[in-house]
């Protein structure tokens, strides 16, 4: 393997990881064949390595607490999203009434993506702290799916 | 992957270790010889951080880049028992299969 396409695969893995097994990985990559079926093996397994880290990621007692995995980003993104998607649907039922319209206008568009990057973001907050702080974690997704489901709501009965 | 296809990377590096200390390229090969089982690099190395973090194995000081690792007395005592259950699982599979 080439030492560059040694070096792309060695990045897949957390920083702690890379400083800890980085060198001694990319030695042993230089000497593999077959890019395809590495890049899959080795994919496979920084995916792993993100999701239940080995090494430098012990997460401190602290740092598990609802309020610190409330600050994340991850968990702040999807409670801004869906927010501003309510206020998207609260907005515009104060401007125009309480119609069921037919046609989808540009609110509906923008609810919709306000919604879609909310619940993509959502399930990169569940694949990253689960493993890590399932309580806080699902306190999170807990107050987040409240929000959507007032989204869905207000669309319901709103629009 | 076939079930005839042995896959236990953790147990397999811990016993390619229980021959000697080996760095990962020869810890690949000494599996292959042993199971016919070539593990990926990403697998290969997945194995190793999780039973270094576990304390089953640790490493010996580098030669050139390469980094050599070797089974801890705690790795040898787990070995030990992993295999002492699988050799009971062979012989009474074998038994049971035998009365067929």
């Amino acid at each position: 393997m080439k030492p560059a396409a040694a070096r792309l695969l060695v990045g897949l893995y957390p920083r702690p990881w890379r400083q800890r097994y980085g060198e001694e990985f990319e030695t042993l990559l230089l000497e593999q064949s077959d890019f395809l079926k590495i890049l899959v093996d080795v994919a496979f397994s920084a995916a792993k390595e993100r999701m239940s880290p080995t090494c430098g990621q012990a997460v401190p007692a602290a740092a598990t607490s609802f309020r610190v995995v409330m600050k994340m980003p991850s968990a702040i993104l999807p409670l801004a999203l869906s927010l501003a998607a309510l206020s998207v649907v609260l907005a515009h039922a104060a401007i125009f009434g309480v119609t069921h319209e037919k046609d989808e206008g540009t609110a509906a568009h923008l609810w919709q993506l306000l919604i879609g990057g909310a619940l993509t973001v959502m399930i990169f907050f569940a694949a990253k702290w689960m493993p890590r702080a399932t309580k806080q974690a699902l306190a999170v997704l807990i107050i987040v799916s409240a929000l959507m489901l007032a989204n869905f709501a207000a669309v319901y009965f709103l629009t | 992957m076939g079930i005839e296809q042995f896959s236990d990377p953790p147990l397999l590096v811990l016993t390619s270790l229980a021959g000697g200390p080996k760095h990962g390229h020869a810890m690949i090969e000494d599996i292959v010889w042993l199971c016919g089982n070539r593990l990926g690099p990403g697998t290969l190395y997945g194995a190793i951080s999780r039973l270094e973090q576990q304390g089953l194995i640790e490493p010996l000081p580098p030669e050139d880049r390469r980094q050599p690792y070797r089974l801890t007395a705690a790795g040898e005592h787990a070995l030990r028992a992993k295999l002492n259950t699988l050799k009971h699982v062979t012989r009474s599979g074998l038994k049971r299969l035998e009365a067929l």
